[in-house]
């Protein structure tokens, strides 16, 4: 009798341990989304409204952002295949011809971990020369570093799956080396390069420091931009600015849940099948 | 071997290089173009005055900007704010992460925690903080109201270090557990249900399953998200510059915050900025080959030539 | 495959239409959000009277605009059309900014009849010139007032009770020493009686707010006849900061004394050293403080708040206990366009400072008027009660310095002021000593 309590009592403590810290941990996101729907009046109150007693839309009908949710998106989806393509292609030729070796593969690898201010600068007077400042070309070649970089790595795991023997049957079978990557083995890679896809999207969306440095105005800033003009600002409008936010968590939210599995993958360098 | 059959093998290898050579180009090209060229040029500008708010800088001037941040206290005062991230934060989230895959492992509604766990990674670094303005200010925040249920009086957040520094902290946590606990979570996963059974039939209390069979194969993984973690928490700004502005002071200016507000935010003082940053790189670039090494890259990705 | 031959198809065709709707003049104007709705407002009208220039406003945070503005005419990009900027950033903009004094008299025609050049303060047209060269027509004259709860300092429940505590009667503080008293009076932790939970909304955080609240109390110091004869009279270019020939006049008793007055009234505020602009516009807007230092246009916020009604019973304004600042914004071109970009720009500055647009934004948004006709006009001065008292302020109000190094001054003093005012770094002499070393090292330019 008292064991089977004890795992009850255990059963317990852990749900209530993790409803404990799922709350803590979604209470951020949480306040952003009733904020988004609060009428003025609601927005500074004591005690403070959990709930937004007199629900509005009001607050959405931020026509200003458009532009810069469309350039969001440009450059996100960009990075995220381009960034794909290129891993893909690097990676098989390190995983299948050992390029450069461990060396190679570890200055790629090392680019994810470059903090963006330290190219945040010289880019800019760079850009600037060559009039790629406010651009989308500028952000997406930016972004593209952390997105290779860390797609390679997941792709080299990836690849490293995918068996030899089928690339020497193929080559038995008379095909040549390209024919080999179209038609074997990028078909057998397509769940690694969906992660990356997946992972390079998520990341850029959120991405801020090199977007607020490299862009001027509406042209060509993205969403996290867009929520950062107003620091320590005037006054400033809660409803609207949660709305905002609402709205630039919400793409990275719906692909991360749909495409979780690609997700886990990715970031498990293909160690789970999820 | 043939000596026809071994200039054949020879010559599909060369042919074969050259493919996998023109595979790795682009992503050769661009690092060297988007971050080698950069680095070197702020190598160069880090000897010089060059100040873009003030006609007539760029003049050569050797190591006068090195030495410059050793006398300056708000550089060395970045520097404790980032060590708390590393120190404090990090560990926290390594805590949380792999607790977390823990205790929902094997219980009822596992999935949904794990999902609703993942959304808080999904969420940009900037609505983290407007979130913060709102929950962490004096007069009608939800923090200061959870807290009256305790009886402690109200705290002004952003008005004091430790509490500024606190909120940092906590945002950091919160953004970046899932990240954590997603990779120990999938190490969790793929320790082989047969050691587990195994252990069981032989009698084995929880704690002693943990221990003996699944910590092994969680260690790589940890190791794996710990790395990666500390590198990027020396990266810390959103969240720094949607609320408090690096302040109250210097309590909650990072690194990279401080290269910001010299080079960006002030007077575009690319000089200073630049010998910060290589600075920063130099502690990134050691930290990275900690990891190359911990990680014994070469052998994970079967990168080391058969002998 | 498909769907990148789409997308690009699309792509193709927004471009397109995109090029079909664009006007033949489209100007960029980036501005802060003290101007920002009244600007958004004077480029609608503008565009009716001109509809063949496009005016895109882009309205950014003060610690966004400045740094992308700078970068901007600093790299002689252009992305900008015109902008507002900010009284003490007179000196790192001039280089990029157009010459107005030579554009006008080159392009007179464009100047409109009833404009009246004679009518713009003094004062307000000065703040817009550098080194004798006028780079900006004056937009918003901007300073500081106190704001006060009329309806609790004309109680006679609160007079009494103050009379029994303090020995003297209640009214506005004219120093900043009186203000401690009746703020401590008004905050409810010190004063269970207090109808508001604080005496008075102070911002003094890490940003570049810190900076032009120190001189509303060092101000007093720096201009009594012992400051005037210890450091000079104060000149616009160097400010009160500086002795009138350019050295840090705050290392002394005088600034120490500044700081201990700021000090003395934070057990008062709510959170000082954490709270900026907006979050001191609030609490006094939800009647969470008696009194408040704030700009002039917070004025319509707190007309229309809930808590504030009727607003002419409850808000009350005065001059500044300590000495107002100035905050001035002028609208300026960028020297890095085309000259058609120029004229329309030229335009539309002219029509945003002109006698009609200056009466309007005052009533509209409370743009302080830069204009003598408007300041002395009835109908304005019913609409917002703070004109009246405006010329006096503008007399005394002291100046933050214009130099070019001004903005890294600035961002070493905040951070100093934040950790004296904690208590982190010792409130004496020596630390302002450290600071004054710290300015001249930047003022002596590496």
């Amino acid at each position: 009798m008292n064991r089977k309590t004890t795992r009850i009592v255990l059963k317990v403590i852990r749900y209530a341990a993790v409803t404990l810290i799922l709350s803590v941990f979604l209470f951020p996101a949480y306040w952003i989304i009733i904020t988004a729907f609060k009428p003025m009046s609601e927005w500074n109150t004591w005690p403070p409204h959990f709930w937004p007693y007199h629900p509005t839309l009001v607050n959405f009908a931020v026509k200003g952002i458009l532009p810069f949710l469309r350039n969001s998106l440009v450059v996100s989806s960009s990075v995220a295949f381009i960034s794909a393509a290129i891993s893909l292609m690097a990676a098989y030729a390190i995983s299948r011809y050992k390029i450069g070796g461990t060396a190679l593969a570890g200055w790629f690898i090392s680019m994810r971990m470059l903090p963006p201010i330290t190219i945040a600068i010289p880019l800019y007077v760079i850009y600037v020369k060559v009039h790629l400042l406010n651009t989308w070309l500028g952000l997406i070649l930016v972004y593209l570093i952390p997105a290779v970089a860390f797609g390679i790595w997941v792709m080299i795991s990836f690849l490293n799956e995918v068996p030899r023997e089928l690339d020497e049957a193929a080559y038995v079978d008379g095909a040549t080396r390209i024919q080999t990557f179209r038609y074997v083995i990028f078909p057998l890679s397509i769940s690694g390069v969906a992660a990356v896809i997946v992972l390079s999207f998520v990341q850029t969306w959120s991405a801020f420091l090199l977007a607020t440095v490299l862009t001027s105005d509406s042209a060509a800033q993205t969403l996290p931009v867009y929520l950062g003009r107003f620091v320590t600002g005037y006054n400033i409008e809660w409803g609207p600015l949660a709305a905002a936010g609402l709205i630039t968590m919400l793409p990275p939210i719906a692909i991360g849940l749909i495409f979780q599995r690609y997700l886990i993958r990715g970031l498990t360098f293909g160690a789970v099948k999820g | 071997m043939v000596p026809e059959k071994e200039l054949k093998e020879n010559l599909i290898r060369m042919h074969d290089r050259r493919i996998a050579l023109l595979f790795i180009l682009p992503a050769v090209v661009l690092f060297l173009v988007m971050a080698i060229y950069p680095f070197i040029y702020m190598i160069y500008t880090s000897f010089t005055n060059l100040n873009l708010s003030m006609s007539g800088t760029g003049q050569f001037i050797g190591l006068s900007n090195y030495f410059e941040i050793f006398h300056d206290p708000l550089a060395m005062g970045s520097i404790t704010f980032s060590t708390m991230v590393l120190l404090i934060a990090v560990p926290i989230e390594m805590a949380i992460g792999v607790l977390f895959g823990l205790l929902i492992r094997g219980l009822k509604g596992e999935r949904i925690f794990r999902l609703l766990f993942l959304i808080s990674m999904m969420i940009p670094g900037i609505v983290f903080g407007i979130s913060a303005q709102m929950i962490f200010n004096y007069l009608f925040g939800a923090a200061n109201y959870f807290l009256s249920f305790f009886g402690v009086p109200e705290i002004a957040w952003f008005g004091h270090a430790a509490t500024a520094q606190f909120v940092i902290l906590f945002l950091d946590i919160i953004q970046w557990t899932p990240f954590i606990f997603l990779i120990t979570y999938a190490g969790l996963l793929s320790v082989p249900q047969d050691l587990i059974d195994a252990a069981r039939v032989d009698g084995a209390s929880r704690w002693q399953l943990f221990i003996n069979v699944e910590l092994p194969t969680l260690k790589s993984f940890i190791y794996i998200a710990l790395i990666i973690r500390l590198i990027d928490a020396l990266k810390i700004f959103g969240k720094i510059y949607m609320t408090t502005w690096g302040g109250p002071g210097m309590a909650t200016s990072s690194w990279s915050f401080y290269i910001y507000k010299v080079g960006v935010s002030y007077g575009w003082d690319i000089g200073y900025a630049s010998a910060l940053a290589i600075i920063l790189l130099i502690v990134s670039a050691i930290l990275v080959n900690l990891l190359i090494k911990v990680l014994n890259l070469g052998e994970t990705l079967e990168l080391k030539r058969e002998g | 495959m498909r769907k990148y031959t789409i997308l690009m198809v699309v792509s193709v065709l927004v471009g397109l239409f995109a090029m079909m709707t664009m006007a033949s003049v489209s100007l960029s104007l980036i501005t802060s959000p003290d101007n920002g709705p009244s600007l958004q407002w004077l480029a609608q009208e503008f565009e009716k009277q001109n509809p063949d220039i496009r005016i895109n406003v882009s309205i950014v945070s003060w610690e966004t605009l400045y740094p992308r503005l700078l970068a901007d005419l600093r790299a002689k990009s252009g992305v900008y059309d015109i902008f507002t900027w900010d009284v003490m950033t007179a000196g790192s903009v001039h280089s990029g900014c157009l010459d107005l004094t030579k554009f006008f008299k080159e392009h007179s025609n464009i100047i409109p009849k009833n404009y009246d050049r004679n009518d713009l303060l003094p004062l307000a047209e000065k703040l817009g010139e550098w080194n004798g060269d006028l780079i900006g027509l004056p937009y918003y004259n901007n300073t500081m007032l106190f704001y006060y709860r009329k309806d609790l300092f004309n109680n006679p429940k609160y007079q009494k009770e103050f009379y029994d505590m303090f020995g003297r009667p209640l009214r506005v503080p004219t120093t900043w020493a009186e203000a401690v008293d009746v703020a401590k009076f008004f905050t409810k932790k010190y004063n269970s009686n207090s109808p508001t939970r604080f005496g008075i909304a102070l911002m003094f955080p890490t940003t570049h707010t810190m900076f032009y609240m120190f001189p509303l109390f060092f101000g007093p110091y720096r201009r009594s006849p012992e400051g005037i004869r210890e450091f000079g009279s104060v000149n616009i270019t160097y400010g009160d900061y500086f002795t009138s020939d350019g050295k840090p006049a705050f290392a002394n008793k005088y600034g120490l004394m500044a700081l201990e007055d700021m000090k003395a009234l934070m057990p008062y505020a709510p959170d000082p050293l954490g709270s900026d602009y907006g979050q001191t516009i609030e609490y006094f807007s939800q009647g969470m403080t008696a009194m408040c230092p704030q700009w002039t246009n917070p004025y319509m916020q707190f007309k229309s708040s809930p808590a504030l009604q009727p607003y002419s019973e409850k808000i009350g304004i005065a001059p500044m206990p300590g000495r107002s600042v100035a905050g001035n914004w002028a609208l300026g071109i960028s020297k890095y366009i085309p000259l058609e970009k120029q004229i329309a720009a030229a335009k539309f500055i002219l029509f945003a400072t002109s006698k009609w647009a200056t009466l309007h934004v005052l009533e509209k948004f409370g743009i302080a008027p830069i204009r003598e006709s408007i300041l002395d006009n009835p109908e304005a001065q019913k609409v917002i009660p703070w004109v009246k008292a405006l010329p006096t302020i503008y007399q005394t109000e002291t100046f933050r310095p214009r130099i070019p190094q001004e903005p890294q001054l600035e961002s070493i003093t905040d951070v100093y002021f934040s950790e004296m005012l904690a208590g982190k770094i010792p409130m004496t002499i020596e630390s302002l000593k450290k600071l004054a070393q710290k300015w001249e090292k930047v003022l002596s330019s590496k």
